[in-house]
Protein backbone atom coordinates (compact mmCIF):
# COMPACT_ATOMS: atom_id res chain seq x y z
CA UNK A 1 0.00 0.00 0.00
CA UNK A 2 1.11 3.57 -0.53
CA UNK A 3 1.92 3.80 3.13
CA UNK A 4 4.29 0.87 3.33
CA UNK A 5 7.63 2.34 2.30
CA UNK A 6 7.42 4.87 5.10
CA UNK A 7 5.53 2.84 7.64
CA UNK A 8 7.33 -0.49 7.44
CA UNK A 9 10.59 0.54 9.14
CA UNK A 10 8.63 2.43 11.78
CA UNK A 11 6.49 -0.59 12.45
CA UNK A 12 9.53 -2.80 12.82
CA UNK A 13 11.05 -0.24 15.16
CA UNK A 14 7.92 -0.39 17.33
CA UNK A 15 8.06 -4.19 17.31
CA UNK A 16 11.67 -4.21 18.43
CA UNK A 17 11.17 -1.59 21.11
CA UNK A 18 8.25 -3.41 22.66
CA UNK A 19 10.17 -6.70 22.58
CA UNK A 20 13.09 -4.96 24.26
CA UNK A 21 10.85 -3.48 26.94
CA UNK A 22 9.51 -6.91 27.78
CA UNK A 23 13.03 -8.24 28.18
CA UNK A 24 13.95 -5.34 30.46
CA UNK A 25 10.94 -6.09 32.63
CA UNK A 26 11.99 -9.71 32.75
CA UNK A 27 15.57 -8.81 33.67
CA UNK A 28 14.36 -6.60 36.48
CA UNK A 29 12.04 -9.30 37.82
CA UNK A 30 15.00 -11.68 37.84
CA UNK A 31 17.54 -9.20 39.20
CA UNK A 32 18.05 -11.40 42.26
CA UNK A 33 17.61 -14.82 40.71
CA UNK A 34 20.79 -16.88 41.11
CA UNK A 35 22.38 -17.78 37.79
CA UNK A 36 20.13 -15.59 35.67
CA UNK A 37 21.81 -13.82 32.78
CA UNK A 38 20.63 -10.53 31.32
CA UNK A 39 18.70 -10.86 28.06
CA UNK A 40 18.40 -8.36 25.23
CA UNK A 41 18.06 -8.01 21.45
CA UNK A 42 20.85 -7.11 19.09
CA UNK A 43 18.91 -3.97 18.24
CA UNK A 44 21.20 -2.65 15.52
CA UNK A 45 21.31 -5.98 13.70
CA UNK A 46 17.57 -6.41 13.94
CA UNK A 47 16.91 -2.95 12.56
CA UNK A 48 19.30 -3.51 9.71
CA UNK A 49 17.43 -6.62 8.75
CA UNK A 50 14.31 -4.55 9.07
CA UNK A 51 12.51 -6.25 6.31
CA UNK A 52 12.59 -9.39 8.41
CA UNK A 53 9.34 -10.39 9.99
CA UNK A 54 8.79 -12.53 13.01
CA UNK A 55 10.13 -12.26 16.54
CA UNK A 56 13.64 -10.86 16.99
CA UNK A 57 16.37 -13.06 18.38
CA UNK A 58 17.02 -12.89 22.11
CA UNK A 59 20.67 -12.87 23.11
CA UNK A 60 22.62 -12.84 26.35
CA UNK A 61 24.32 -9.56 27.03
CA UNK A 62 28.10 -9.45 27.11
CA UNK A 63 30.27 -7.38 29.36
CA UNK A 64 28.13 -7.31 32.46
CA UNK A 65 29.58 -7.90 35.88
CA UNK A 66 28.56 -11.23 37.34
CA UNK A 67 28.00 -11.50 41.06
CA UNK A 68 28.64 -14.41 43.40
CA UNK A 69 25.27 -16.00 42.76
CA UNK A 70 25.82 -16.02 39.00
CA UNK A 71 23.42 -13.17 38.34
CA UNK A 72 24.58 -10.32 36.10
CA UNK A 73 21.56 -8.02 35.98
CA UNK A 74 22.34 -4.34 36.35
CA UNK A 75 19.20 -2.64 37.58
CA UNK A 76 20.65 0.71 36.53
CA UNK A 77 21.07 -0.51 32.97
CA UNK A 78 17.55 -1.89 32.88
CA UNK A 79 16.04 1.26 34.35
CA UNK A 80 17.82 3.34 31.74
CA UNK A 81 16.58 1.07 28.96
CA UNK A 82 13.03 1.20 30.26
CA UNK A 83 13.05 4.98 29.96
CA UNK A 84 14.84 5.00 26.60
CA UNK A 85 12.56 2.42 25.04
CA UNK A 86 9.49 4.31 26.20
CA UNK A 87 10.70 7.58 24.72
CA UNK A 88 11.68 6.01 21.43
CA UNK A 89 8.43 4.15 21.18
CA UNK A 90 6.54 7.34 21.80
CA UNK A 91 8.51 9.16 19.10
CA UNK A 92 8.05 6.40 16.53
CA UNK A 93 4.34 6.12 17.30
CA UNK A 94 3.94 9.88 16.84
CA UNK A 95 5.72 9.72 13.51
CA UNK A 96 3.52 6.88 12.39
CA UNK A 97 0.41 8.75 13.40
CA UNK A 98 1.67 11.68 11.38
CA UNK A 99 1.98 9.41 8.37
CA UNK A 100 -1.56 8.18 8.78
CA UNK A 101 -2.83 11.72 9.12
CA UNK A 102 -1.00 12.79 5.98
CA UNK A 103 -2.42 9.95 3.93
CA UNK A 104 -5.89 10.57 5.29
CA UNK A 105 -5.62 14.24 4.36
CA UNK A 106 -4.48 13.35 0.89
CA UNK A 107 -7.43 11.04 0.43
CA UNK A 108 -9.90 13.59 1.70
CA UNK A 109 -8.33 16.39 -0.30
CA UNK A 110 -9.28 14.56 -3.45
CA UNK A 111 -12.89 14.47 -2.41
CA UNK A 112 -13.80 17.95 -3.53
CA UNK A 113 -11.77 17.89 -6.70
CA UNK B 1 -15.88 -15.00 12.22
CA UNK B 2 -16.29 -14.01 15.84
CA UNK B 3 -13.46 -11.55 15.62
CA UNK B 4 -15.21 -9.41 13.06
CA UNK B 5 -17.29 -7.73 15.74
CA UNK B 6 -14.21 -6.06 17.14
CA UNK B 7 -12.48 -5.57 13.84
CA UNK B 8 -12.38 -2.03 12.54
CA UNK B 9 -15.87 -0.99 11.57
CA UNK B 10 -15.89 -1.74 7.89
CA UNK B 11 -19.06 -2.96 6.25
CA UNK B 12 -18.91 -6.41 4.76
CA UNK B 13 -17.44 -6.23 1.31
CA UNK B 14 -20.60 -7.74 -0.06
CA UNK B 15 -22.33 -4.44 0.56
CA UNK B 16 -19.88 -2.58 -1.59
CA UNK B 17 -20.18 -3.16 -5.29
CA UNK B 18 -18.78 -1.02 -8.00
CA UNK B 19 -21.59 0.39 -10.10
CA UNK B 20 -22.18 -1.51 -13.28
CA UNK B 21 -20.53 0.57 -15.91
CA UNK B 22 -22.16 0.42 -19.27
CA UNK B 23 -19.73 -1.30 -21.55
CA UNK B 24 -16.60 -2.39 -19.80
CA UNK B 25 -14.71 -1.37 -22.90
CA UNK B 26 -15.26 2.32 -22.12
CA UNK B 27 -14.41 1.92 -18.49
CA UNK B 28 -11.93 -0.87 -17.99
CA UNK B 29 -9.74 1.56 -16.16
CA UNK B 30 -12.47 2.53 -13.77
CA UNK B 31 -13.56 -1.03 -13.26
CA UNK B 32 -10.06 -2.24 -12.60
CA UNK B 33 -9.31 0.63 -10.32
CA UNK B 34 -12.30 -0.17 -8.20
CA UNK B 35 -11.55 -3.85 -8.15
CA UNK B 36 -7.99 -3.20 -7.12
CA UNK B 37 -9.06 -0.86 -4.38
CA UNK B 38 -11.58 -3.33 -3.11
CA UNK B 39 -9.04 -6.14 -3.13
CA UNK B 40 -6.66 -3.99 -1.16
CA UNK B 41 -9.33 -3.16 1.39
CA UNK B 42 -10.14 -6.81 1.79
CA UNK B 43 -6.51 -7.73 2.18
CA UNK B 44 -5.88 -5.11 4.81
CA UNK B 45 -9.06 -5.90 6.65
CA UNK B 46 -8.01 -9.54 6.78
CA UNK B 47 -4.64 -8.39 8.05
CA UNK B 48 -6.28 -6.41 10.82
CA UNK B 49 -8.40 -9.40 11.79
CA UNK B 50 -5.32 -11.56 11.88
CA UNK B 51 -3.48 -9.05 14.07
CA UNK B 52 -6.36 -9.11 16.54
CA UNK B 53 -6.31 -12.89 16.52
CA UNK B 54 -2.62 -12.87 17.30
CA UNK B 55 -3.08 -10.43 20.12
CA UNK B 56 -5.73 -12.62 21.70
CA UNK B 57 -3.49 -15.66 21.34
CA UNK B 58 -0.83 -13.81 23.27
CA UNK B 59 1.39 -13.68 20.21
CA UNK B 60 0.87 -10.25 18.76
CA UNK B 61 1.12 -6.72 20.02
CA UNK B 62 -1.44 -4.02 20.53
CA UNK B 63 0.48 -1.56 18.36
CA UNK B 64 0.41 -4.06 15.50
CA UNK B 65 -3.35 -4.25 15.77
CA UNK B 66 -3.58 -0.44 15.81
CA UNK B 67 -1.37 -0.06 12.74
CA UNK B 68 -3.23 -2.78 10.86
CA UNK B 69 -6.54 -1.16 11.76
CA UNK B 70 -5.40 2.26 10.57
CA UNK B 71 -4.13 0.88 7.29
CA UNK B 72 -7.38 -0.96 6.67
CA UNK B 73 -9.36 2.15 7.45
CA UNK B 74 -7.27 4.29 5.13
CA UNK B 75 -7.59 1.79 2.32
CA UNK B 76 -11.32 1.77 2.84
CA UNK B 77 -11.54 5.55 2.78
CA UNK B 78 -9.52 5.62 -0.39
CA UNK B 79 -11.80 3.02 -1.88
CA UNK B 80 -14.83 5.10 -0.94
CA UNK B 81 -13.42 8.18 -2.59
CA UNK B 82 -12.49 6.29 -5.71
CA UNK B 83 -15.94 4.78 -5.87
CA UNK B 84 -17.57 8.16 -5.42
CA UNK B 85 -15.48 9.59 -8.21
CA UNK B 86 -16.37 6.71 -10.46
CA UNK B 87 -20.06 7.11 -9.75
CA UNK B 88 -19.79 10.84 -10.33
CA UNK B 89 -18.06 10.35 -13.63
CA UNK B 90 -20.59 7.74 -14.64
CA UNK B 91 -23.48 10.04 -13.82
CA UNK B 92 -21.94 12.87 -15.75
CA UNK B 93 -21.49 10.65 -18.76
CA UNK B 94 -25.10 9.52 -18.49
CA UNK B 95 -26.24 13.12 -18.31
CA UNK B 96 -24.58 14.00 -21.59
CA UNK B 97 -26.92 14.64 -24.42
CA UNK B 98 -26.14 12.26 -27.18
CA UNK C 1 4.50 -12.60 24.78
CA UNK C 2 2.61 -9.41 24.51
CA UNK C 3 3.28 -6.34 26.59
CA UNK C 4 0.48 -7.44 28.86
CA UNK C 5 2.43 -10.48 29.99
CA UNK C 6 5.37 -8.23 30.75
CA UNK C 7 3.16 -6.74 33.44
CA UNK C 8 2.64 -10.23 34.86
CA UNK C 9 6.39 -10.73 34.85
CA UNK C 10 6.93 -7.52 36.82
CA UNK C 11 4.12 -8.46 39.18
CA UNK C 12 5.84 -11.76 39.90
CA UNK C 13 8.99 -9.79 40.64
CA UNK C 14 7.13 -7.64 43.10
CA UNK C 15 5.66 -10.68 44.82
CA UNK C 16 9.03 -12.38 45.10
CA UNK C 17 10.78 -9.31 46.51
CA UNK C 18 7.97 -8.83 48.96
CA UNK C 19 8.24 -12.43 50.17
CA UNK C 20 11.96 -11.95 50.51
CA UNK C 21 11.44 -8.76 52.51
CA UNK C 22 8.98 -10.48 54.82
CA UNK C 23 11.49 -13.19 55.64
CA UNK C 24 14.19 -10.63 56.30
CA UNK C 25 11.91 -8.70 58.59
CA UNK C 26 11.13 -11.91 60.45
CA UNK C 27 14.84 -12.56 60.85
CA UNK C 28 15.44 -9.09 62.19
CA UNK C 29 12.54 -9.33 64.60
CA UNK C 30 13.88 -12.61 65.97
CA UNK C 31 17.55 -11.75 66.42
CA UNK C 32 17.34 -12.51 70.13
CA UNK C 33 14.71 -15.25 70.10
CA UNK C 34 16.06 -18.14 72.14
CA UNK C 35 12.85 -20.08 72.40
CA UNK C 36 10.54 -21.28 69.61
CA UNK C 37 7.56 -23.65 69.47
CA UNK C 38 9.76 -26.09 67.56
CA UNK C 39 12.27 -26.00 70.37
CA UNK C 40 15.58 -24.23 70.30
CA UNK C 41 16.38 -20.75 69.11
CA UNK C 42 15.00 -19.05 65.99
CA UNK C 43 16.75 -20.12 62.80
CA UNK C 44 17.39 -17.62 60.04
CA UNK C 45 15.25 -17.97 56.90
CA UNK C 46 16.28 -17.18 53.37
CA UNK C 47 14.25 -16.96 50.17
CA UNK C 48 15.54 -18.74 47.09
CA UNK C 49 14.52 -17.17 43.79
CA UNK C 50 14.14 -19.03 40.53
CA UNK C 51 12.90 -18.15 37.09
CA UNK C 52 9.35 -19.27 36.49
CA UNK C 53 7.00 -18.82 33.56
CA UNK C 54 4.70 -15.89 34.16
CA UNK C 55 1.05 -15.90 33.32
CA UNK C 56 -0.02 -14.65 29.97
CA UNK C 57 -3.38 -12.91 30.21
CA UNK C 58 -4.17 -14.16 26.75
CA UNK C 59 -3.66 -17.84 26.11
CA UNK C 60 -0.43 -18.67 24.39
CA UNK C 61 0.24 -22.14 23.14
CA UNK C 62 3.40 -21.22 21.34
CA UNK C 63 6.65 -21.40 23.21
CA UNK C 64 9.04 -18.95 21.68
CA UNK C 65 12.05 -17.03 22.79
CA UNK C 66 9.91 -14.25 24.11
CA UNK C 67 7.86 -16.51 26.39
CA UNK C 68 7.42 -14.57 29.61
CA UNK C 69 9.89 -15.56 32.33
CA UNK C 70 8.95 -14.22 35.69
CA UNK C 71 10.36 -15.17 39.04
CA UNK C 72 9.14 -17.01 42.08
CA UNK C 73 10.33 -18.04 45.50
CA UNK C 74 10.90 -21.76 45.06
CA UNK C 75 12.22 -22.49 48.49
CA UNK C 76 12.55 -21.02 51.92
CA UNK C 77 15.87 -22.21 53.26
CA UNK C 78 16.10 -22.50 57.02
CA UNK C 79 19.55 -22.11 58.50
CA UNK C 80 20.72 -25.53 59.67
CA UNK C 81 23.96 -24.49 61.24
CA UNK C 82 24.50 -24.89 64.93
CA UNK C 83 23.16 -21.92 66.82
CA UNK C 84 25.45 -19.42 68.44
CA UNK C 85 26.19 -20.24 72.05
CA UNK C 86 26.73 -17.52 74.59
CA UNK C 87 27.65 -17.92 78.18
CA UNK C 88 24.75 -16.53 80.24
CA UNK C 89 24.25 -18.72 83.28
CA UNK C 90 21.37 -16.71 84.70
CA UNK C 91 19.30 -16.89 81.49
CA UNK C 92 16.02 -18.87 81.69
CA UNK C 93 17.01 -20.82 78.57
CA UNK C 94 20.52 -21.63 79.71
CA UNK C 95 21.59 -25.22 79.42
CA UNK C 96 23.25 -27.09 82.34
CA UNK C 97 26.62 -25.58 81.36
CA UNK C 98 25.20 -22.07 81.44
CA UNK C 99 25.20 -21.56 77.69
CA UNK C 100 22.26 -20.12 75.81
CA UNK C 101 21.62 -20.87 72.13
CA UNK C 102 21.02 -17.76 70.04
CA UNK C 103 20.08 -17.39 66.38
CA UNK C 104 22.89 -16.94 63.89
CA UNK C 105 21.76 -13.67 62.43
CA UNK C 106 23.79 -10.61 61.48
CA UNK C 107 21.30 -7.75 61.62
CA UNK C 108 23.47 -5.47 59.51
CA UNK C 109 23.53 -7.96 56.64
CA UNK C 110 19.82 -8.54 56.75
CA UNK C 111 19.17 -4.80 56.86
CA UNK C 112 21.20 -4.36 53.71
CA UNK C 113 19.35 -7.25 52.11
CA UNK C 114 16.09 -5.67 53.12
CA UNK C 115 17.06 -2.46 51.35
CA UNK C 116 17.94 -4.54 48.33
CA UNK C 117 14.51 -6.17 48.41
CA UNK C 118 12.85 -2.77 48.67
CA UNK C 119 14.84 -1.46 45.75
CA UNK C 120 14.05 -4.57 43.72
CA UNK C 121 10.37 -4.13 44.50
CA UNK C 122 10.51 -0.52 43.39
CA UNK C 123 12.32 -1.41 40.18
CA UNK C 124 9.51 -3.80 39.27
CA UNK C 125 6.97 -1.08 39.94
CA UNK C 126 8.86 1.20 37.55
CA UNK C 127 8.92 -1.53 34.94
CA UNK C 128 5.15 -1.87 35.10
CA UNK C 129 4.84 1.87 34.70
CA UNK C 130 7.06 1.90 31.63
CA UNK C 131 5.20 -1.00 30.04
CA UNK C 132 1.86 0.65 30.71
CA UNK C 133 3.20 3.77 29.03
CA UNK C 134 3.94 1.78 25.90
CA UNK C 135 0.50 0.24 25.92
CA UNK C 136 -1.08 3.67 26.14
CA UNK C 137 1.06 4.93 23.27
CA UNK C 138 -0.05 1.92 21.27
CA UNK C 139 -3.66 2.84 21.92
CA UNK C 140 -2.89 6.36 20.75
CA UNK C 141 -2.09 4.92 17.35
CA UNK C 142 -5.78 4.23 16.99
CA UNK C 143 -6.68 7.88 17.25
Amino acid sequence: MMLDPIAAPLERYLDLLSARQKLSAQNIANADTPGYKTRDLDFAAEMEAHMAAGPPAVVEVEGLKTRNDGNNVSVDREARLLAENSLRFNAAAQLLRGQFRAVRSAIQEGRSG
Amino acid sequence: MPLSSIAPTLPASAAIRPPQLAGESGGPEFGNLLRESMARVEGLRAGAGEAIGQLLAGEGELHQVAVAAQKAELAFELFLQVRNKVVQAYQEIMRMQV
Amino acid sequence: MSLFSAISVSASGMAAQRARAELLVENLANVETTRTPQGGPYRRKDAVFATAPAESPFGSMFANQLAPEGVEVVEVVVDQRDPERRYLPGHPDADPDGYVAFPRIHPAEDMVDLMGAARGYQANVSAISAVKDMIHRSLDLLR
